[in-house]
């Protein structure tokens, strides 16, 4: 097993390493293993899909692989770093430089703007406030919502609201994105443009595009999809390539 | 930077006007308590603070003017042999009860304060003008504030008698209602006369000194102080004791007890609320907070936006209770309702409420715990 993560956390382009990890939550007396023993390489540039039924630990996988949460056993690299030994500012700070979030709901600030959105987390990266209107604006511009920046949250749509989630995300030119659930508040149409952009996202900026989904819809624009059960990984297919496809999942299976 | 505080505040501002309006109204009733305590307890020094005496002399430990006790007059011979002393005189102090000529109302405790009416007269002349002054130098001539008229049942010209004795009001004056009395400014003849007793009649009960350097005060005092043979007595600066006269009343009545517990009330009170809106604030948006928390934006810099928030909430609320303020100390001066505000006790005041908003805004920032990104996650 140790010389499958030596090979896997070296090999060109993996962006990140679970090692074997494990994670339970505890209520009262009741243990819940939510993730067992688990192993996984993500790539970089691509659209990487976790799907599963519900309580199959796809969500916490995304949360320990991005750092927002830490695990029992084993552990995460995330582009070269160990993100299992780093204290809570360091890992804030990583997160700050290097990761990127679209959740469910889009959690925009109802006082702000679009262009404001999208600028409020790039302040904090100590960019010049003229770097930070030009990113935002670029950003806003990828996801086509340009000439709506000046509109606040109430006067969009969801699926605007979730674009400017996307380019508050992307704005930090982050080397890993993450995305939890992201068309599932939307409908079919709006759902279809959110995971384009996704995808576009991995291949134009070579990021690496980990999306938590049960929407089936999302399978067909994947790169690679993995689907969990029970805490593991039951099976990893390449959408795209067919010659890629593999089922390393969890070696301890 | 991206003013998320205050954008958010002006945006939902619903949501935060309880919070200024609770700031704001713990300030004006802070603001108007200490007005109303500086103006009432404030009355205790008048004779101190409306005279233009630099030293005071009298009984050992008095703790207030009106606690005076009569002191051997061959002080001012000790007063008058410093350097530093321009000029010495007499202030008498009679407890007299006034019974108006006409009418049955009964009768009044009233303060009698035997002054030297000469144009030139330290006490009280800040608050009696030269023409009164002359005519309290007429036989049985007295002067109250205006507003005592109707406690005193009568009006300027009217004949009353104080300890049996006959007196006559020859005008009124403001500024000079007492505590637990009514000021009767006499002539320090007619003082003497109205003293029922009559071995103090000689006596008077302070020395006012006026020196050549009001700046020396401090050290002229202590100069004067520890001299034989002059029986009891002690100096000290008008500003101290003013100022020991204030805190008397303040504290040893218990009042001040009262005040200090209605101010600890009146902040727990705003702090409680305050910090309930600011929290519900922060809880309505705990979402986005867990996002750019996600993002890599620290606890740290949430719980500035979070202060940031708690310190425009007590900027509004300062700023709408001095206006407010302001307008209700106009409007009790208006109807003699003795009310002060000095800058020091204002900016006590300004600074207690901002810490009121502070204490909320730390209160509010305990709620950020709940924006944990991971619960984003379903």
């Amino acid at each position: 097993m140790n010389q499958f993560i030596h090979n896997t956390s070296h090999a060109e382009g993996t962006s990140l390493v679970a090692e074997n990890i494990s994670k339970s939550f505890h209520s009262g007396t009741l243990v819940t293993t939510v993730l067992d023993g688990l192993s996984l390489c993500v790539e970089a540039g691509e659209l990487t899909l976790i799907s599963g039924p519900s309580g199959c630990g796809k969500s916490t996988l995304l949360s320990v692989l991005s750092g927002l949460q830490k695990v029992d056993d084993g552990r995460v690299l995330a582009l070269g770093e160990n993100l299992t030994n780093m204290d809570i500012r360091t890992i804030e700070r990583f997160r700050l430089d290097h990761t990127g979030f679209v959740f469910q709901g889009f959690n925009l600030f109802p006082a702000l703007t679009a262009q404001e959105q999208v600028e409020l987390p790039l302040h904090y990266l100590g960019l010049p406030a003229r770097a930070v209107r030009e990113r935002a604006a670029e950003a806003l511009r990828e996801v086509d919502m340009k000439g709506r920046r000046h509109l606040r949250p109430i006067e969009l749509s969801g699926g605007e609201k979730q674009r400017v989630a996307i380019a508050r995300a992307l704005a930090k030119n982050p080397a890993l994105l993450f995305a939890d659930e992201p068309t599932s508040a939307l409908d079919a149409s709006n759902g279809q443009i959110v995971i384009d952009m996704l995808h576009h996202i991995a291949r134009r900026h070579r990021t690496t595009v980990l999306c938590v989904s049960h929407d089936p819809r999302l399978v067909a624009h994947a790169d690679r999809v993995l689907t969990m059960e029970d805490g593991r990984i039951l099976s990893d297919r390449r959408v795209a390539s067919a010659s890629a496809s593999t089922t390393h999942g969890n070696p301890s299976t | 930077m991206v003013a998320l505080a205050r954008k958010t505040l002006i945006y939902e501002w619903r949501r935060f006007l309880p919070a200024v309006l609770s700031v704001g109204f713990a300030g004006l009733l802070q603001l108007l308590q200490a007005a109303l305590v500086l103006g009432i307890f404030g009355s205790a020094s008048v004779y101190v603070t409306g005279s233009g005496g630099d030293l005071w002399v009298g009984y050992p430990g008095t703790q207030s003017v009106n606690e005076g006790r009569a002191i051997n007059p061959d002080l001012s011979t000790l007063l008058l042999m410093d350097p530093a002393v321009r000029s010495v005189e007499r202030f008498h102090w009679v407890d007299g009860n006034w019974h108006t000529a006409k009418g049955h109302s009964g009768e009044v405790s009233v303060f009698v304060c035997g002054i030297n009416p000469e144009p030139n007269g330290m006490m009280f002349n800040h608050v009696l003008s030269q023409k009164l002054r002359a005519r309290l130098g007429e036989p049985d001539a007295v002067v109250v504030d205006r507003a005592d008229l109707a406690k005193l049942n009568a009006h300027v010209g009217s004949l009353a008698s104080i300890n049996g004795r006959q007196v006559r009001i020859v005008g009124t004056t403001t500024g000079l209602r007492a505590l637990g009395g009514v000021n009767v400014i006499a002539s320090l003849t007619t003082a003497r006369r109205l003293d029922g007793d009559a071995s103090d009649a000689e006596r008077p009960t302070y020395l006012i000194a006026r020196l050549k350097d009001p700046q020396q005060a401090p050290r002229v005092a202590a100069r004067l102080s520890n001299h034989n043979g002059f029986g009891p007595y002690q100096v000290w600066t008008a500003k101290a004791f003013a100022r020991r006269s204030v805190l008397f009343w303040l504290f040893d009545t218990g009042a001040g007890a009262g005040v200090l517990f209605m101010a600890g009330i009146v902040f727990l009170v705003g702090a409680v609320i305050t910090s309930q809106t600011l929290v519900a604030a922060v809880v309505g948006s705990v979402r986005e907070y867990a996002t750019l928390n996600a993002l890599g934006v620290g606890v740290r810099a949430l719980r500035w936006v979070v202060l940031e928030q708690a310190f425009w909430v007590g900027a509004l609320g300062l700023l709408s209770a001095g206006v407010f303020g302001s307008l209700l100390l106009i409007l009790a001066r208006s109807q003699n309702v003795p009310v002060v505000l000095n800058v020091p006790i204002s900016l006590v005041c300004a600074t207690l409420i901002m810490a009121l908003a502070a204490v909320s805004g730390l209160a509010a920032m305990r709620s950020l715990r709940r924006a944990d990104p991971a619960t984003l996650l379903r």
